[in-house]
């Protein structure tokens, strides 16, 4: 996903400066990790493309145009996204003598995984419980979840793969020394 | 602070056919006085375990669990279960066997202290404080998933623990009860100076703890804490972990 589309959706939200708009941007959508530069760059490319005006104060609003794009970009259906990941490469191409470190090297990307949960956590930290009524407190609690659910799911896999791992390396471990036993 | 809970190098492991099934390995945390420690892990990682060996519900292999500076192994018989009644709460997701009123079910930790007509004052004052006062004289079997955690909840506190053991609080719940019970424990751990181990299968249901831990392959791994939090926080990775 673009930063544009991102950008337009939240200037649709409401008229705002560039610099409010990076921050709501690193808010609402934090593990797409985007950077400052790529909301200006998608501002200048929404103006050009005349889904964006300047308003007053140096704010950005949508043109009607801009809305319509947006909407038809909301209601699309969506690709999934590629599964590439360094991680499975290497698992894919070790050999057992690099399990012990391959464990290690699990084991680190799992508090990678905790890491991102906890800044998730002290994002919404101050964020009280939304009412049943609220819709924009339960669209924050849903995209929130929709993060955690695939930092989740990364866990899970990556305990599994490591369980399985340590099981295979104690395993060999105790062959090898029956072996020389 | 000084933890209320501390569990050092605690090992469990059991028999399972020819194999050994490694549950918990050199586990250690701490849970403060006013905090929620959440630990998370998949069905099966031992998360029961865990909340059993901190009460002593269970014996651990090895390593050592101290409640309020006391090494549970030392404890008699007679003092662990005063300790049950009157300082360990667990919340459970089970409810009643028996078809008896919130309100009974939820006094019944405190029926032998305090008597039946205390028991109850403290029992309503208990669901009153959860959301829960006006499904007093309702049964079990009636209630929502989410009125049965805050049911659970209740018969958890009524006893006025120094530490609660929460058992999954959130199964079953949509988005905004999940929130909402998981708030709860929060407010209770703070206002109430309650040191709260909680246990959890999803993700989200952490989101309002103090501290956060994952529990998976024998291994429980703690988030990375900022620098204004650390020396508050249960077993910090070292830096070589994280890396």
């Amino acid at each position: 996903m673009s930063a544009k589309i991102a950008v337009l959706g939240l200037v649709i939200e409401e008229p705002s400066p560039a610099h409010r708009l990076t921050a709501k941007l690193r808010q609402r959508l934090s593990s797409a990790e985007f950077v400052d530069s790529n909301v200006y760059a998608a501002l200048t490319r929404l103006e050009r493309e005349g889904l964006v005006r300047p308003h007053e104060e140096s704010t950005y609003e949508a043109t009607e145009e801009g809305v319509r794009h947006f909407e038809q970009w909301l209601l699309s259906s969506s690709a999934a996204p590629p599964l590439r990941d360094e991680l499975h490469m290497k698992i894919a191409l070790c050999q057992p003598r690099n399990v012990p470190r391959l464990i290690e090297l699990i084991h680190g990307q799992e508090l990678v995984c905790l890491g991102r949960v906890q800044e998730l956590k002290r994002s919404f930290e101050r964020v009280r419980a939304p009412e049943a009524h609220r819709w924009s407190g339960l669209v924050m609690v849903l995209v929130r979840d929709a993060e955690l659910a695939a930092w989740e799911s990364r866990l899970t896999w990556l305990q599994g793969v490591r369980e399985s791992l340590e099981h295979m390396s104690e395993e060999f471990q105790s062959a090898s020394a029956r072996r020389e036993g | 602070m000084a933890p209320l809970l501390s569990l050092h190098g605690v090992g469990k492991s059991y028999l399972r056919g020819s194999h050994r099934l490694r549950v918990l390995h050199d586990v250690s945390l701490e849970v403060c006085r006013g905090e929620v420690v959440a630990v998370w892990g998949r069905r099966g990682a031992g998360k029961t375990t865990l909340l059993k060996i901190a009460a002593r519900l269970e014996a651990p292999d090895y390593g050592s669990v101290r409640f309020d500076g006391t090494d549970l192994a030392t404890v008699r018989e007679s003092e662990h279960a005063r300790l049950m009644l009157q300082e360990i709460g667990w919340v459970r997701r089970s409810g009643p066997r028996s078809d008896l009123r919130m309100i009974d079910y939820v006094a019944l930790p405190c029926l032998a202290r305090h008597g039946r007509r205390r028991a109850g004052t403290l029992a309503a004052e208990a669901l009153e404080r959860v959301g829960m006062g006006a499904c007093a004289v309702q049964r079990w079997e009636s209630l929502s998933d989410g009125e049965r955690s805050l049911a659970a909840i209740a018969h958890g506190i009524v006893r006025a623990p120094k530490l609660l053991l929460v058992d999954d609080p959130t199964a079953n719940l949509d988005a905004i009860e999940r929130e909402r019970t998981t708030e709860l424990l929060r407010s209770l751990a703070e206002e109430q100076g309650i040191a709260i181990l909680m246990t959890v299968p999803d993700m989200p249901a952490v989101m309002r703890a103090h501290h956060i831990a994952s529990l998976g392959g024998g291994r429980l791994s703690t988030a990375p804490a900022p620098a204004s939090e650390r020396g508050n926080v249960i077993a910090l990775p070292s830096r070589e972990q994280f890396a």
